[in-house]
């Protein structure tokens, strides 16, 4: 166990003078795994997970996803997305922070990251809330809190790594996700509209839109919730019946994500070949940045493993008489710290190796924990002081403090926790849907 | 230098090309399956040949790029003490230096694979063809890296292409 919390602390610091976290991973795993065996066994570990994961069937979702999510992008949905849900909300009090929050829950359907559907969202949605004269806490807020959802609501990138580094189904895990991140919607909702009831000037009511305006709204976005829809579902075997016969492994599923976004952003001529040229480069650099990340958190976690960690954390549990929720709580007070100063992809590879393996010898569900680890995520990106979704939005908007946002943040933050405190409560809420594929 | 630009651009169009490929391939396999009953046999291990050929070709041009995901938690406490390029220097030469023995394994591997005589399932293709690639393309990543360091070292104004 000393040497696998050796290992962990060498990973920290090596990460911490910027060794990317590929590198450092794999290192010390190598290091590690060379000092419990060999040196020949070792370097052979090392190079047979190379040549595994990059031929591995499985994890060509991991490049078909982030596609979808781009060429979507590129046919300007984001726009048309808040355009909708702000035809429909934007005359309440607070109604175009609420509109923003729909819209990333819509964006976070086709895109799996949190940090790309604050971004995106940001550029959209804010000039419009300056132009209606939203306090800038209030807007920042309800983008950085609504950006978080795009981890969670499928497809989720987060969830692909976690699903890969546990081997739990990855279609199983996203179909999780989807309660809860309905739930975070309403809860986000209910945030907004505490806001505005304490401080009614900061979110003022825009105009009514008609309702042939919210039909032309609707008609913008329908192929792409189509594409959801088709996705998700086939994934979910909602499509599996005669004669269709449509059901989806979670590759396929995102083939035909990608295919279809593929076609909609050139149906609608928002694509040259240029444009399909850099959006298949720009996913292929960050494929090749996950599965690097991915090999490294492999390496170390055969090291942790070889080093007997999960089965001294078992007998620490069974030494000191620990219940499971007692040692969850302490599982999520890590995280909580933890993503006060990290990064989600780097805090989920550091610690689901070493947590993992103790919480299903505990008896919990693995999807359930995957979902856990998600929400906890989330609520780390806007925690202060490194919340990472704060510092893409300031990056984007630019003219507002971090203090700023971090104010707005604070009911969203709270609700969040909410959140967290009905899944731990009511697994069902993340696992009822799952348990019926 | 057109022979560096050709060093950048070829793997990157090769890894365009195979994406592009994966997904036409992804989505006609569902479709024909579902719809004649006629599934692509052959899929499955295209998938895996495309994928190494995506992910591994982009691998050096992005690492000479410096884009590996990293934390850059403490990056400000380094700016302030002006030491940057001295990490980035050193973080680079360090990565490259460990990938050199993981490449060269992963071609014994490949050899080996080549003396049993191993072929893909579906496609047939000798499976030391993608260890070979994968091998090589280690290969060069290691040495991009620390051609990254080195130019980082001497000529910091050249690091403008590795941007």
């Amino acid at each position: 166990m000393t040497e696998a919390l050796i290992g962990f602390f060498a990973v920290l610091i090596l990460v911490l003078i910027r060794v990317p976290i590929a590198f450092a991973m794999g290192f010390v795993g190598m290091i590690g795994f060379m000092l419990e065996t060999s040196f020949r066994a070792s370097i052979s570990m090392v190079a047979r997970l190379i040549i595994d994961t990059a031929q591995d069937y499985g994890l060509s979702v991991v490049p078909l996803f982030i596609l979808m999510g781009l060429f979507v992008n590129k046919g300007g949905i984001s726009r048309e997305l808040y355009a909708a849900s702000n035809a429909f909300l934007g005359h309440l009090r607070g109604g175009l922070a609420m509109a923003t929050i729909v819209a990333c829950g819509g964006f976070s359907a086709i895109s799996g990251s949190s940090l790309a559907t604050a971004a995106t969202m940001a550029k959209v949605a804010m000039p419009e809330m300056r132009r209606f004269k939203y306090e800038d806490s209030l807007s920042t807020a309800s983008i950085a809190a609504g950006g978080t959802l795009g981890i969670l609501i499928p497809p989720s990138v987060i969830l692909v790594i976690y699903g890969l580094l546990t081997e739990t189904s990855i279609g199983k895990l996203f179909i999780a996700g989807v309660v809860p991140g309905i739930l975070g919607i309403l809860l986000y909702l209910c945030a907004v509209r505490f806001s505005v009831w304490r401080k009614p000037e900061a979110g003022p009511a825009g105009p009514k839109s008609s309702w042939s305006e919210r039909n032309t709204a609707l008609r913008n976005v329908w192929a792409v919730l189509l594409l959801f829809f088709l996705v998700i579902g086939g994934l979910y075997g909602l499509f599996d019946f005669h004669p269709l016969n449509l059901s989806f492994s979670p590759t396929e599923a995102a083939g035909m994500g990608a295919m279809g976004a593929f076609l909609i952003a050139l149906a609608r001529r928002r694509l040259s070949f240029r444009d399909t040229y850099e959006v298949l480069l720009e996913t292929a650099t960050t494929a090749a940045g996950l599965f690097a990340v991915l090999i490294g958190a492999w390496i170390f976690s055969n090291f942790v493993n070889m080093a007997g960690l999960p089965n001294a954390l078992r007998d620490l549990v069974t030494t000191y008489n620990l219940e499971p929720w007692q040692v969850m709580a302490v599982i999520l007070l890590i995280y909580i710290i933890l993503g006060c100063v990290f990064e989600s992809l780097s805090m989920l590879l550091l610690t689901v190796p070493i947590f993992f393996p103790l919480v299903t010898s505990l008896g919990y569900d693995p999807v359930w924990f995957g979902i856990i680890v998600v929400v906890v995520t989330e609520i780390s990106l806007i925690t202060p002081p490194v919340g990472l979704n704060v510092f893409v939005l300031k990056g984007v908007v630019g003219n507002v403090t971090t203090a700023t946002v971090f104010r707005g943040v604070t009911p969203f933050w709270l609700v969040d926790i909410i959140r967290l405190a009905l899944l731990l409560t009511f697994p069902a809420l993340a696992l009822y849907l799952p348990a019926q594929m | 230098m057109p022979v560096l630009r050709l060093f950048i651009h070829l793997p990157q169009i090769m890894a365009a090309t195979a994406l592009f490929c994966l997904m036409v391939m992804t989505f006609a396999d569902v479709v024909l399956r579902s719809v004649f009953n006629a599934p692509i046999e052959v899929s499955a291990d295209m998938t895996r040949v495309l994928m190494a050929i995506t992910v591994f070709s982009v691998l050096p041009v992005m690492s000479a790029k410096g884009a590996h995901i990293s934390v850059d938690l403490l990056e400000s406490t380094i700016k302030r003490f002006n030491l940057m390029r001295l990490s980035d220097v050193l973080v680079s030469l360090f990565c490259g230096a460990i990938l050199i023995l993981p490449a060269k394994r992963v071609f014994d591997l490949a050899e080996r694979s080549r003396s049993y005589g191993d072929v893909m399932e579906y496609l047939g293709i000798p499976l030391f063809y993608i260890g070979w690639f994968i091998s090589v393309m280690t290969a060069i990543t290691a040495l991009a890296l620390i051609f990254r360091g080195v130019v980082l070292i001497f000529r910091p104004s050249m690091s403008e292409i590795l941007k």
